[in-house]
């Protein structure tokens, strides 16, 4: 049931409500995450290795291994905490992947076309192909904007992408696919200083009244130029502490050894 | 300068919407099942062959009964040579221009999507057209050129020198059973010879197809690329208003839509998975059969229905053995049929519930749930209100209505009506009127028997679920429309129920012979305003089980009069009346249905004219011989789709001389089983081969693909791919062999098999027979299997994809280094291919 419209408390577009995350059978690795997104917000999430980050982005994905065994993910409202990652993106949530995968004989053209077009479907409940001319002009002012090279576009998607090619084509993949929900695995990774800058243009550019970010992160460097509104420091399943980007100097100043649960006073 | 040609074989289920379902062909030449010496001499005497061919022909056929069935590969053991009728020629004479082809024909080419400009440009066009090429067109420049192509008979006529000279090289007779059986009764087919130092831009074409129930397609093609030269080949219902049986009623062939589900011959129902329709001129068969008078059917001469066959004209039949038959076979005194009963599958409501909406005027209307239990007693209710009852426009009041007399009718109603809605009703007369009528104030009870049965004459229905109810409540229905429609006229020991919607009746017929009850449908026209009457009258024979079962009394000895129509086997059979054949020229359509293939339109069983028949099983064995002579190069491109009952075994061989290049481009989707192996021999130093293999096997398919390399002189060349792709329990696999013979210094040789296996259920079998006796060579070997995997489709899913979308994109990746080779309309007829080889598939 939607929320009746007079609710005195605003809801962000992306509520996290007490998420718990563990791997089929396995031990919990996200123990209990409360997170608000909303549009034209940028939250970053650093941690250090190992701290469950990305299991958190693919548990809000839909990956099929990681169980929610807790707690609630909402979109606009909508629980969608059972809804595969085809729905979920669907309803406007991304996920830049860390490690993209590569899909040999499909190339990167063809494929963005499909994606666009199964979400447009989706949201007109019949096939709703966007014209070519389109797509192109679309495609060609992405692909300049980002310093993708034309001849990426010809190419089977991440097969034999050098890391940085990788990043680039998933910051392409946002672009063209305009979602509500952003959200980036350690996108910094691997990136040289200009790759770097270009990545986070494009999360600059993408933010807005239409859309909000979740940058996942190991390293304050991409913050220099993704100046996130809010910081959560996430440590062993938890946020330990949460600040304005300020939290973000501290956390390159001191570490994270100052945020452990057991400084923060978690009993861990 | 070099050769390429592209056979696109089209699978039957596929084939409806380029045309292929053809009708107006009246056989000219259809010869009798199996195999004999005699039906050698009727083909070479048919066809007023040479005496070598016949003589040719008689010893292949004592190769192929020599021979025994091959005991590796694919199981072969559906294959029933009796049953399959070698030679058909459907017209007398060949089309020799565009003008004169059938239209259908050209309509076809027009339907592939062929443009115009380069159908001009298409150097010939050769249809296989059953097991005769009907039409080929030599443009006149490459007549100039000197390039030969013609069916392979008028070859035999024409340039008989030159098949004499090569036929059979290639693939000797005897080479397996198969190519025996080629030999033996091979018909149609191309023959192409391109001189030396010639080019042929454009592709050439022909387009294959299965089109008779049993019939094999032995076609032989042969050709010849003479030195340096270049060739490109490419091989190539119901009128509307016709009503279909779909759940809850019934709709007219043009209005159903993909997603309905429709009655089969099975007696469930399945969803419709592809409407077609198409211009249609030519003859159409009227078919007016017993039990329902009032239907005409309205077919092309090929639609395929379920007959039992009328034994003798005189007899009637005692046994029914069902058979799907055209309409240009049926006979007066055959049966059509229908299923007897209609089975749910498991649906066995004991309740029926909707959600109606309570309370109007001032008060806002609340969705409600009523719920009643399908006593008998309620059953037969809900008959009376089919009959007699009635809910006011305003939906507040539901009533029955009854003659005076009729008491324990409304006792009837009173009590089921209080135990299930608590309702007490008033009795209401009518000014100036006999008879009584139950009133209840209540719109919970009226919305609901409005949601279930309708309101108005126009909109009364049956809805399906009711056979699903057990026979005491079912019939209890039909005791409850007979309570206010039936009648019994002494005289004649006559049953009739009478009612002004066609369907309430025809669901009522269904519903009896749910019961074993036979009952025959007509129509009595009434002056206007009136409406025609839909007459019901029990077939005597069955009054005492209706008395019994419906009316609850013990009969009397059964009528003295036969039924025309007869229960058996699970359907009712209906004789044929009368067949008039009419000239039209109007649309036609045809669906096809999930699983069952078939439907139950204008009241009889009909299967999809372009799906396979499943009664028995086709066999389509070919031979190809090809010669690419010095400096020649030749590509052959084919794409099979045949349907699931059609064993392919075809025997594909090319020979490449000096520096010649031989290009095998083959695509298996369709079929029961595939054993393919393409060949090639490098004879020349510095030829090079190739075989590109896609092999997709789905549920009850086994694709035994593959290729052969045959390095016999030196520093000669090959590379196999093979794709295969198994899914649904289906088997794929590549069976190769590369042979490098001694003296082939400085060959090279590359194999790559890459299996995909879509899930546990499947399978993929790699052979890969190496056998090398030269030791300058250099020979790699790469074999991957793989699984989908889940983080790629999490990956693609996570882009909006849905899971079949997904898996479907990642086939395509994944046969893309074939379809990429291929001319860009039949990649794009590949991929919808293996898209629709993969929907529903995933999940």
């Amino acid at each position: 049931m939607h929320p009746s419209k007079g609710a005195l408390t605003h809801m962000a577009l992306l509520e996290i409500k007490n998420l718990h995350v563990a791997l089929e059978d396995g031990p919990e690795i996200v123990k209990g995450v409360d997170l608000a997104v909303d549009l034209n917000e940028k939250h970053a999430i650093m941690g250090p290795n190992g701290s469950g980050k990305s299991t958190l982005a693919y548990a809000l994905m839909g990956h099929p291994a990681y169980e929610i065994t807790e707690g609630q993910i909402l979109l606009d409202g909508e629980d969608v905490t059972e809804l595969g990652a085809d729905e979920r993106a669907q309803r406007g949530l991304f996920l830049a992947f860390q490690y993209p995968h590569a899909i040999p004989g499909v190339t990167v053209t063809s494929f963005l076309r499909s994606a666009i077009n199964a979400i447009r479907k989706a949201r007109a409940g019949e096939d709703d192909p966007i014209p070519i001319p389109e797509f192109r002009t679309a495609l060609l002012a992405a692909m300049e904007d980002l310093k993708v090279p034309r001849e990426l576009a010809s190419r089977y998607l991440n097969d034999g992408f050098s890391g940085g090619e990788k990043k680039r084509v998933e910051i392409l993949q946002m672009a063209l696919l305009k979602p509500r929900i952003a959200v980036l695995d350690e996108t910094d990774s691997g990136l040289d200083i200009d790759a770097l800058r270009i990545v986070a243009n494009g999360v600059n550019a993408l933010v807005g009244p239409e859309t909000g970010a979740l940058v996942i992160t190991h390293y304050q460097r991409i913050l220099n130029y993704v100046t996130p509104d809010f910081v959560h420091v996430f440590v062993d399943g938890r946020i330990v502490a949460e600040g304005g980007p300020e939290l973000a100097h501290r956390l390159e100043a001191e570490g994270y050894e100052a945020f452990t649960p057991a400084t923060v006073g978690g009993d861990a | 300068m070099s050769t390429h040609e592209t056979e696109v074989v089209r699978g039957i289920r596929s084939d409806y919407e380029y045309g292929w379902a053809d009708s107006e062909q009246d056989y000219f030449f259809k010869s009798s099942r199996g195999l004999s010496h005699e039906l050698i001499d009727a083909i070479s005497d048919h066809k007023s062959e040479p005496d070598w061919m016949r003589q040719f022909r008689h010893k292949s056929l004592d190769y192929f009964l020599a021979r025994p069935m091959p005991s590796w590969g694919a199981d072969l053991s559906g294959i029933d040579f009796d049953n399959i009728y070698y030679y058909i020629k459907p017209t007398e004479k060949q089309a020799s221009s565009w003008e004169e082809l059938p239209s259908e024909i050209k309509d076809t080419w027009d339907k592939l999507g062929i443009p115009e400009a380069e159908k001009k440009y298409l150097a010939g066009v050769g249809a296989q057209y059953e097991s005769e090429v009907v039409y080929h067109k030599l443009q006149a420049d490459l007549e100039a050129k000197g390039v030969i192509f013609l069916d392979m008979d008028s070859a035999l006529r024409e340039h008989e020198d030159l098949v004499k000279q090569h036929m059979g090289t290639i693939i000797p007779q005897n080479d397996n059973k198969f190519a025996a059986l080629n030999s033996a009764v091979w018909s149609g087919g191309s023959f192409i010879y391109v001189p030396p130092g010639v080019r042929v831009e454009m592709p050439l074409q022909a387009y294959f197809r299965i089109n008779a129930e049993n019939m094999g397609q032995f076609e032989r093609t042969l050709i010849i690329v003479d030195e340096d030269a270049y060739v490109h080949y490419v091989e190539g219902c119901f009128c509307a208003g016709s009503t279909v049986r779909v759940r809850d009623g019934e709709k007219p062939i043009e209005e159903v839509a993909v997603g309905d589900e429709v009655l089969t011959h099975e007696g469930r129902f399945r969803r419709v998975r592809d409407t077609m329709s198409r211009r249609f001129e030519g003859p159409i068969f009227r078919i007016a059969f017993a039990g329902e008078s009032y239907r005409s059917l309205a077919v092309t001469p090929r639609h395929p229905f379920l007959v039992a066959t009328r034994k003798r004209a005189r007899d009637h039949n005692t046994t029914f053995e069902p058979e799907w038959k055209e309409a240009w076979e049926l006979r007066m005194g055959d049966y059509l049929a229908v299923p007897a009963s209609i089975d749910l599958e498991g649906e066995a409501p004991s309740h029926w519930g909707d959600d109606v909406l309570v309370g109007s005027g001032a008060r806002t209307a609340v969705a409600e749930r009523v719920e009643v239990a399908l006593t008998p007693g309620m059953c037969r209710v809900m008959g009376l209100y089919v009959a007699e009852g009635s809910v006011s426009a305003n939906t507040s009041y539901l009533s029955f209505d009854s003659a005076t007399h009729e008491q324990h009718l409304r006792d009837l109603v009173t009590d089921v009506l209080d135990e299930s809605f608590g309702l007490e009703p008033w009795l209401h007369s009518y000014d100036g009127r006999a008879g009584r009528s139950l009133r209840y104030s209540s719109v919970r009870a009226a919305r609901f028997f409005e949601q279930t049965f309708g309101r108005t004459t126009d909109e009364l229905r049956v809805p399906d679920w009711l056979f699903g109810l057990g026979a005491t409540e079912r019939a209890a229905f039909v005791r409850g429309l007979y309570d206010g429609e039936g009648s019994y006229d002494s005289v004649l020991n006559l049953h009739r129920i009478n009612q002004t919607n066609r369907e309430v009746a025809q669901r009522l017929r269904e519903l009896l012979l749910s019961l074993g009850i036979r009952a025959s449908l007509s129509r009595t026209d009434r002056p206007a305003p009136r409406r025609p009457m839909w007459q019901l009258a029990i077939c005597e024979a069955d009054n005492p089980l209706f008395e019994k079962l419906v009316l609850d009394y013990w009969s009397v000895a059964p009528g003295p009069r036969k039924a025309d129509v007869v229960l058996a086997d699970g359907y009712l059979w209906m004789p044929i009346r009368s067949i008039e054949k009419v000239q039209a020229n109007c649309t036609v359509y045809n669906l096809s249905v999930e699983e069952d293939e078939s439907y139950v339109c204008e009241g009889v069983v009909s299967h999809n004219c372009t799906a396979p028949i499943y009664s028995s099983d086709s066999l389509h064995s070919a031979v190809v011989e090809i010669i690419v002579k010095k400096g020649g190069r030749h590509r052959y491109t084919t794409i099979q789709n045949w349907s699931n009952n059609v064993y392919n075994l075809v025997t594909k061989r090319a020979v490449a001389y000096e520096n010649a290049t031989m290009e095998w481009v083959d695509g298996n989707l369709g079929s029961k089983v595939t054993m393919k192996y393409p060949a090639i021999w490098l004879m020349g130093e510095g030829a090079h081969g190739e075989v590109l293999s896609i092999a997709f096997g789905g549920k009850g398919q086994h694709q035994d693909a593959g290729g052969k390399v045959v390095h016999v002189a030196p520093r000669t060349t090959s590379v196999i791919t093979s794709k295969s792709i198994s899914k649904d329990g289906g088997r794929a696999g590549y069976r190769g062999l590369l042979e490098v013979a001694k003296g082939a210094v400085g060959s090279k040789s590359k194999v790559v098999c890459d299996a995909l296996i879509l899930d546990d259920e499947s399978r993929s079998d790699t052979y890969p027979y190496i056998q090398v006796d030269e030791n300058d060579v250099d020979l790699g070997h790469e074999a991957t299997v793989s699984k989908i995997g889940e983080e790629q489709l999490f990956y693609l899913m996570s882009r909006g994809l849905s899971e079949a979308e997904a898996s479907a994109m990642i086939v395509s990746g994944f046969v893309e280094p074939i379809t990429k080779e291929l001319p860009l309309e039949y990649a794009v007829e590949m991929n919808r291919l293996i898209q629709l080889q993969m929907e529903g598939s995933v999940g």
